[in-house]
């Protein structure tokens, strides 16, 4: 008789959790362990502008009761961050200096929000939004109609721009060309879904460029963003939504191909047999284009995981998902986006 | 109190080794919890290894309300060690916090981190403790202060109260300890502050701390000594042993002070036979020990019994029998303390239920005692011994000794130490009054003291028929009856440090809608007869959770009522555990018959 393989899932987002309940589907037996730095049980990111609405409570947002990952024999570890993986001797290595080994690992980490170089020193003057505490640190951090400012503008941040327009907050939006990611739009079409938004009630600063955060406490309003033009715009929250860098870090030792993401086959394997990726972090092979491409969105990244779980348990399955890159605002500023809408 | 304080009840629990400060961080908190005007109620656990290696627990509830008991669950739970962690990790409730180590300079093997071990429901906050105590002290000594600081900052509880009690708690050290623990406290409460607070854990405001609290804190082994300082103890004479040694280090100062006589002596025995000297000569007198103690003294308990001398015994129960589990709780000693010895020695018991009542009880102990002219034992285990409460103390004292009246004999007549009255109490003189020479014997005795063994039928019954109505002593809260009134369902039964779980048990039992009430029994010996048949007569189940085997306590009620109970006994060492009495109300309130049910009995 031979020992259940273990499965372990760097990750706990929206591949990692549909891997762990697959892999649970198709192996009563195996052991299931999921590691993530964040320290929530999986909740839908995308749901976090909902903290505007008054959702203060992260029990409502989780996609299972916690106790379900007892039930199915999924082990959480949680507030662990992963600092290296040896492909060779299968194991990850948290930074509290503990090791641990798998059988079989997916690697579906994610991404971190993308930052423009010559904002990085401006970083601790910006609220992110990629969590449920950084978006209630946000929620404080804006008085009742206060002014949030957004560079950029990809799904995330205009989801959360048109959900403060409709909770009475005021948002000033800098485009760029990272705005609407991770669609494609047009000129044209960029120009008419901008007019929609600024329509809706935004105020609009088309192709200008942020040089500099500045601290503004003791002014009406704590921040301003320094334009190249020379303008400041002030307001009370800097965010930047300018779309997703892998994090792939802790993979450089793993023996693994790594271009931006981790390069991955249409079976979403890496280079080593014993390794698979999913979701915002990996670059998958297009056989037709011959390039690695990423696919983003929640419902791509959904589907990698729970592909990659049963490829993970002897399947050989290929993803071939090609969801239509289509994204809409309408007169209301209702959203539509093929990635995004829920 | 103010509104915002209404809901906090909350419980912290530091786990750690022995040598990381555990006890001592846990001896903070509570003194600040205090200090903020909190109830609280705390215990620690620690190894039997005076330095070493063993798993060290401090558990604090904070409350604003009257508590009774510590809580089934922690609500924050912090890992200075994680192997000895680990095993309690379950204790932490749903949505609660766990603290721990992110940044280990060891390598830990693969699921020895606790990480590994923290269920999907509960909240963790990993941050660098270490690495925080060495930027701030230049020593990761102090860990156990970050993270109290780390508490602090999270739960915004004031940095100043927590500045104040570490000062005091460094008072003797020198400066450089205060101001490195200030520090390592700050450092960890900027930690704290910064962390978005995820778990459910409420902490209300205190209230205004700034002129302190009017509650003291304190254990019952000192609680026991308050009582006895007021009472005008004037003679101790004990040897050391866990848990009891700290009542004698403790007026090892206070008694010299006060012109008392105290001596460490070489054992048990010759303790218990000083004390019985120094009683005999009319000091109040006392001594203290644990069950390996009282079995050396019962000997000479007799003699205390037999010569009718009144003295006070401390009694602090661990788990035995044997050197046993000297750090560890039980209730394992009442057959001893209450029938221990050779022949009828009747003598009187009282076991307190909670710090307060130990001060109390050591309060009137030798009121009692020279009342009775008798042995009085107060039997408390390491749990309350060791278990802080605050208390509220009175402002006059009221165990103030009593001028002793001299006895009146006409002239001409002979003193009769052991005189034979109508509530079989005779007036008790001191040697070397004048006129009121007698004999004190171990053996049986007339009236004069002189041996006689034709009389001692007749003696058994005065030294038996003397102590009756003690029951009714006045100001002696004997036995106490809590919840529904009238006939319930389940009627629990306790004595000694268990009844403030069985208490907080009854409280969960009315919220399902069980009928249940609770009796502690604080006078074992002899039993509040009149009071207990009563409860029998109106519960349908009676159940008695105890920490012994045995059931002693259950064997003495069951015998002396003639009826069954259902016994509950945990002999872990720890404390009895409300999930385990609830479990067993549960089951008993269940098995009442539908006619029952519908006739409400």
């Amino acid at each position: 008789m031979t020992a259940p393989l273990h499965h372990v899932i760097i990750g706990s987002g929206s591949a990692g959790y549909g891997a762990a309940m697959t892999l649970r589907g198709e192996d009563a037996d195996c052991m299931i362990t999921m590691v993530t730095i964040d320290a929530l049980p999986f909740y839908n990111r995308y749901d976090l502008p909902g903290v505007f609405r008054g959702h203060h409570d992260w029990r409502k947002l989780l996609a299972v009761p916690p106790a379900r990952y007892d039930e199915l024999g999924i082990k959480l570890r949680r507030s662990s961050r992963v600092v290296d993986v040896d492909g060779e001797r299968q194991t990850i290595s948290l930074a509290h200096q503990e090791d641990v080994a798998y059988d079989r690992l997916l690697v579906c980490a994610g991404g971190r929000s993308y930052l423009a170089e010559n904002l990085i020193d401006s970083v601790g003057l910006m609220h992110g939004f990629g969590s449920f505490e950084a978006a209630m640190r946000v929620y404080r951090a804006l008085p009742k109609g206060g002014t949030a400012i957004i560079i950029g503008g990809d799904m995330i941040g205009i989801d959360l721009a048109l959900t403060l327009l409709d909770t009475g907050y005021r948002v000033v939006l800098i485009a760029n060309q990272q705005t609407f990611w991770p669609h494609v739009v047009e000129p044209v079409e960029r120009k008419r879904l901008l007019k929609a938004l600024e329509n809706k009630g935004m105020t609009i600063f088309a192709d200008e460029r942020p040089v500099g955060v500045l601290d503004t406490r003791n002014k009406k309003f704590s921040r301003a963003v320094a334009l190249e033009s020379g303008t400041e715009i002030t307001g009370d929250v800097v965010m930047s939504f300018c779309g997703l860098s892998s994090s792939v870090e802790f993979m450089l030792g793993a023996g693994v191909d790594i271009e931006r993401g981790i390069l991955v086959n249409p079976e979403l394997r890496t280079t080593n047999e014993t390794i698979w990726a999913a979701g915002d972090i990996c670059q998958i092979w297009h056989d037709k284009e011959k390039i690695y491409k990423f696919y983003h969105g929640w419902k791509n990244v959904r589907v990698m995981g729970e592909l990659a779980a049963r490829n993970m348990s002897g399947s050989h399955e290929i993803f071939d998902v090609e969801v239509e890159d289509r994204l809409d605002i309408d007169d209301d500023g209702n959203l539509r986006s093929t990635f995004w809408t829920r | 109190m103010t509104k915002d304080m209404n809901n906090t009840d909350i419980q912290i629990a530091i786990c750690g080794s022995a040598g990381d400060g555990t006890i001592a961080s846990g001896d903070i908190m509570k003194r600040a919890a205090a200090l903020m005007g909190y109830n609280v109620i705390a215990f620690d656990l620690y190894p039997p290894e005076i330095r070493g290696f063993g798993k060290c627990i401090s558990r604090i509830r904070i409350s604003s309300e009257q508590t009774y008991s510590l809580k089934r669950e922690s609500d924050i739970f912090i890992s200075l060690n994680d192997n000895h962690a680990i095993p309690h990790v379950g204790e932490v409730r749903d949505y609660g916090a766990v603290v721990f180590e992110d940044s280990l300079i060891a390598r830990v093997p693969e699921g020895r981190h606790i990480s590994a071990h923290i269920k999907p429901a509960q909240v963790p906050y990993a941050f660098s403790i270490r690495q925080i105590s060495e930027q701030a002290t230049n020593s990761a000594r102090s860990r156990n202060i970050v993270v109290l600081g780390f508490i602090a900052g999270l739960y915004d509880m004031p940095a100043r109260v927590f500045h104040r009690v570490i000062a005091a708690k460094f008072a003797t050290k020198p400066q450089i300890v205060i101001d490195d623990n200030t520090k390592a406290f700050d450092a960890g409460m900027r930690a704290g502050g910064a962390v978005f607070k995820l778990d459910d854990v409420a902490v209300g405001k205190p209230r205004d701390y700034s002129n302190g609290s009017d509650a003291v804190m304190m254990t019952g082994n000192e609680a026991i000594v308050r009582g006895f300082l007021e009472a005008g103890i004037g003679s101790y004479f004990g040897y050391p042993i866990t848990p009891a040694t700290s009542i004698m280090e403790r007026l090892a100062v206070e008694i010299p002070r006060r012109g008392g006589q105290f001596l460490q002596t070489e054992d048990e025995i010759a303790a218990i036979a000083a004390t019985i000297g120094a009683a005999y000569a009319g000091s109040r007198a006392a001594t203290a020990t644990s069950g390996p103690g009282l079995a050396l003294m019962s000997e000479m308990l007799g003699l205390g019994v037999m010569a009718e001398v009144p003295l006070v015994v401390v009694v602090s129960q661990r788990g035995g029998p044997s050197t046993g589990l000297p750090t560890k709780t039980e209730q394992s000693d009442l057959n001893l303390a209450v029938y221990g010895g050779s022949g009828d020695a009747r003598r009187i018991v009282l076991a307190p239920t909670n710090v307060e009542g130990c001060y109390r009880c050591a309060g009137m102990a030798f009121e009692i005692a020279e009342t009775y002219q008798t042995p009085v034992i107060l039997l408390i285990d390491l749990y309350l011994s060791n278990r802080y409460e605050t208390v509220i103390p009175s402002e006059e004292n009221t165990f103030a000794p009593k001028p002793r009246l001299r006895p009146e004999i006409a002239k001409g007549d002979i003193y009769k130490r052991f005189e034979l009255t109508y509530n079989h109490i005779s007036p008790r003189a001191l040697p070397g009054e004048e006129g009121l020479m007698h004999t004190i014997t171990g053996l049986e005795h007339n009236e004069q003291g002189r041996p006689n063994d034709a009389i001692h039928s007749v003696m058994s019954i005065k030294r038996h028929e003397k102590l009756n109505s003690a029951t009714r002593f006045p100001g002696l809260t004997v036995c106490k009856r809590f919840g529904d009134e009238g006939p319930v369902d389940v009627g629990i039964l306790g004595w000694g440090s268990t009844f403030g779980e069985i208490l907080e048990t009854m409280f969960e039992a009315q919220a399902e809608g069980i009928r249940c009430s609770a009796m502690k029994v604080v006078m074992l010996s002899p039993l509040p007869m009149d009071e207990i048949v009563a409860f029998f007569d109106d519960c349908r189940e009676i159940l008695v959770p105890e920490l012994n085997y045995e059931g002693q306590f259950a064997n003495l009620i069951s015998g002396a009522v003639g009826r069954p109970v259902t016994r509950l006994s945990h002999v872990t060492g720890s404390p009895m555990v409300i999930a385990e009495i609830l479990a067993e109300v549960r089951r008993l309130a269940g098995s009442a018959t539908p006619k029952q049910k519908a006739l409400g009995s």
